[in-house]
């Protein structure tokens, strides 16, 4: 494997269901053992982009390439390397012992299968030899999970999709779930594709995140993205109407559900505008990201309920030193609003 | 029955993957699977080749009980099985023309003729006879007891009795039909004092005691009947002894002419050996509650 | 009335005392209805897997029919496969009248519908879920087949019962291609049907209860089966 070779890379990809256009990519490349997140809204193709690249369905139109071959379904170059975790935990009708070790059945590798099955278990932390032989509908929501994750970890994958893995759980499997997926990419080099609405998590942890809206990808990490809908407020001008009443003006929308890119050029300690299309907005500061391979500080600051994401270089973080809790005031122009 | 060879290896070979273990559910499963062949297969395999005789007779033939008495003699004698399929006579006499058994044993003597005119049967030899009866209630409502066939009829169509009929197409029911048309009358097909039944003759029977009616039955069937209520049945014979409710029996083999792959030589075997006087006093000799219930009359 | 409850009585004398006639129908219904049950659920399971899951035009027609195929009468079918089996039809060289190889093709012909429609549900009833985690895995078509299959085995096993339950109750084919032949075909309802024509009513409710019996302990054991797996 050459070192330089994105280990996916899509082209030209387009993907209908029913006649409708769900996903429309057209040029995308993930790095080996990079972590990249997934942020949109429900419906806007997170689910659809993963199962594309988990294999689980072949594209109306255009190509996948893994490892820089062109692959789909049950590809053999591919198909034991990539593996999915669905949104809903599902696991088969078996005991947790046979769900987790079918994957290593299926490729005939059986070889210490109770000490893999116990090793995958204990990284979500569930081993035991009690619970090694439940039977599936003996499991609460976030145990399936878990076991599902531990059933995919037991592969030692090269890369592991994640629809939302802490959406439909508890709060103490969610947190387990973060960690184990965390620690395959640290142990084994797995490259981790993670859907999910847990941005602050997301910024935390990834390299990339690529937002995705109706179908496309827009932006990285360093832009807001904030969606509708959007009213006409009392002033005549058109924005959303934040939590503590602040008002986040945006210029006419497309349509009342589009979603605006605001670049956040400016924070202040003060409020103060200096163009007439400036909006100035009031928030606390909420966390504060190293980025490692920039040196890049992505700031977090919240304003009403809206993250807006700012990225200081050491330098201008040396300058104003910021830190969570601190209010403080972010600035944007109106003129460079992109909407999408 | 011993073991087959084969069987012996199947479950050696189920008990071992059993043994193994691991496998355990496909070991449990095949292990099912076994001895579910094996149950099909056993009797199968170990029955030997035999010599088989396909019959077709009639439902009352079958119901008096007479062939399940003849059969094991016949075996004894010639060393052939004999199978039989009981049915109304037309099916039966369909059988024999599509080939599908190899000797009838019926009693509609026009039919059997018709038969073996068309080609289909050879070799038709009458072995024995027994006679038709009118049965009704003891207390006789149409006071037909004792008068000639004719007259009972007629009696029976005056008063309206209500009447049970086969229905069926059957050598009985065939007879029946006659003996209203001898007696001058017409078919009561739409009247409803006259049920057509569509079924074998017992049943007929307790339809006719059911509904307190009148029946024509042959003798053997009603002794039969008799017997089953233990000697005490709820109707009598009333009419009897004319010389039109003769019923008489008759085998016949199916034409190997006209069906080349028919057995004709254990057929003729069988022909042979019921019109012989061994089986014929066979015949005489099988009684219910002391009666006869055929008269043996193979031409010598 | 009284017949009910001498059947009942004659029923458990009947099998205590090993009644050879008895034992004789016993094993031939079980042979037969194990002939038919085995073919019609290997033909029947992959027909129907292949209607509920690919989709193709003309499905609905189709599936319609087997729908109403599920109601064929049994004279109907045991009269029809007399036609083709007799030794003047079609597959007269065959020799299959009168035997039990040739009852079970008609009660496969009853009861394939049944394990084919019910079989397509049970697919159709599979969770989507269920495709994306075995892939997942990495299985390949075969593999997802086979893992489909088993996990669908509870609804097909109810299907497989149902068809059971048609085939070892129905008469009219046993009747028709079998002759009721004594020792031989003589099924239980055959057998059944004869006592009830000869008016011997108690045994015929006898052996009525001997049926439900084994209907009984065949059940038993499926649903001991379906609990341990």
């Amino acid at each position: 494997m050459k070192l330089d070779v994105p280990i996916y890379e899509i082209r030209s990809l387009k993907h209908s269901y029913a006649g409708r256009l769900v996903l429309e990519i057209q040029h995308l490349k993930v790095q080996p053992a990079s972590i990249v997140g997934l942020i949109g809204p429900n419906g806007s193709g997170k689910s659809t982009l993963l199962r594309l690249l988990g294999l689980i369905e072949r594209p109306t139109m255009g190509q996948i390439f893994f490892n820089g071959r062109s692959i789909g379904p049950f590809s053999d170059e591919a198909r034991f390397q990539v593996t999915l975790l669905p949104q809903e935990p599902f696991l088969m009708k078996r005991s947790v012992f046979k769900n987790v070790s079918y994957g290593l059945k299926l490729r005939n590798n059986k070889d210490d299968l109770i000490g893999r099955v116990n090793e995958a278990l204990s990284l979500v932390g569930l081993a035991s030899e009690e619970f090694v032989q439940r039977p599936w509908y003996a499991l609460s929501g976030g145990e399936a999970q878990r076991v599902a994750l531990a059933a995919r970890l037991a592969l030692k994958p090269k890369v592991l999709l994640l629809d939302e893995p802490t959406a439909s759980v508890d709060a103490a499997s969610a947190q387990l779930i973060k960690e184990a997926s965390l620690r395959a990419r640290q142990e084994l080099g797995t490259t981790l594709i993670v859907a999910s609405h847990d941005w602050q998590w997301l910024y935390e942890v990834c390299d990339d995140i690529l937002h995705l809206f109706n179908g496309k990808i827009f932006g990285s990490r360093r832009e807001t993205m904030v969606f509708g809908p959007w009213q006409e407020l009392e002033t005549g001008r058109w924005g959303r109407k934040l939590s503590d009443s602040q008002e986040l003006l945006v210029p006419s929308p497309p349509d009342k559900d589009a979603a605006a890119v605001i670049d956040v050029f400016s924070i202040q300690d003060a409020e103060s505008r200096e163009a007439p299309n400036d909006v100035c907005l009031r928030g606390i500061v909420s966390r504060l990201t190293l980025e490692r391979n920039s040196g890049c500080i992505f700031v977090t600051i919240v304003a009403g309920n809206v993250p807006f994401v700012v990225g200081l270089s050491q330098q201008q973080f040396q300058d104003r030193p910021l830190f969570p809790g601190k209010t403080i005031f972010i600035r944007y122009s109106l003129d460079r609003i992109r909407w999408i | 029955m011993a073991l087959g060879q084969l069987e012996y290896i199947l479950i050696h070979r189920c008990v071992l993957s059993i043994k193994k273990g691991e496998m355990r559910m496909k070991g449990l499963l095949s292990a099912i699977l076994c001895l579910a062949l094996a149950v099909c297969l056993l009797p199968g395999i170990c029955k030997a080749e035999e010599k088989t005789l396909m019959m077709a007779t009639t439902t009352s033939t079958d119901n008096t009980g007479l062939l399940d008495y003849l059969a094991p003699k016949f075996q004894e004698a010639t060393g052939i099985e004999l199978k039989w399929t009981a049915t109304g006579t037309g099916k039966a006499l369909k059988l024999g023309e599509n080939c599908d058994v190899d000797v009838l044993m019926v009693h509609a003597p026009p039919a059997e003729k018709k038969f073996v005119e068309a080609g289909f049967g050879a070799d038709r030899r009458e072995i024995m006879y027994n006679d038709f009866v009118i049965i009704g209630p003891a207390a006789d409502p149409a006071g037909i007891k004792g008068k000639s066939i004719k007259d009972a009829l007629q009696s029976l169509k005056a008063k309206q009795a209500i009447f049970a009929s086969r229905g069926d197409n059957s050598g009985t029911h065939k007879k029946e039909l006659s003996l209203w048309k001898a007696a001058d009358l017409q078919v009561p097909e739409k009247e409803n004092w006259y049920i057509q039944t569509g079924q074998g003759m017992l049943t007929t029977i307790n339809i006719a005691a059911e509904r307190n009616g009148y029946t024509m039955t042959d003798r053997g069937t009603y002794i039969k009947y008799e017997d089953n209520l233990g000697g005490n049945p709820s109707l009598k014979i009333l009419v009897e002894g004319d010389v039109v409710l003769l019923n008489q029996y008759s085998v016949i083999a199916v034409n190997p002419k006209h069906c080349p792959k028919v057995k004709n030589d254990l057929a003729m075997e069988f022909i042979n050996w019921i019109t012989g006087p061994a089986a014929q006093e066979q015949i005489k000799e099988f009684k219910l509650l002391g009666k006869p219930l055929f008269t043996p009359n193979a031409k010598k | 009335m009284n017949f009910i409850l001498d059947g009942f009585f004659q029923a458990i004398d009947l099998l205590i005392t090993g009644n050879a006639e008895t034992y004789s129908a016993i094993l031939v219904t079980v042979r037969v209805s194990s002939y038919s049950i085995g073919s019609s659920l290997i033909l029947g399971i992959p027909l129907g897997f292949c209607l509920g899951y690919f989709d193709f035009s003309g499905k609905k027609p189709i599936r319609t029919i087997v729908d109403t195929l599920m109601a064929l009468p049994t004279v109907f079918i045991g009269l029809l496969v007399y036609a083709f089996l007799t030794n003047r039809g079609p597959l007269g060289n065959f020799s299959l009248l009168f035997t039990l190889p040739g009852i079970a093709i008609g009660q496969t012909i009853l009861a394939l519908p049944i394990v084919i429609g019910l079989s397509a549900t049970a697919i159709e009833s599979m969770e989507k879920k269920l495709r994306i985690t075995i892939m997942s895995m990495g299985a390949n078509r075969r593999q997802l087949f086979l893992t489909s299959l088993w996990e669908s085995r509870h609804a097909l096993l109810a299907g497989a019962i149902a068809a059971y339950g048609r085939v070892m109750t129905e008469v009219g084919i046993s009747m028709m291609v079998g002759g009721n032949i004594k020792w031989h075909t003589r099924t239980i309802t055959t057998a059944i049907a004869l006592e009830t024509n000869k008016g011997q009513f108690g045994m015929g409710v006898a052996l009525g209860l001997v049926l439900l019996t084994i209907a009984f302990c065949v059940n038993f054991s499926v649903s001991f089966l379906r609990r341990r797996y």
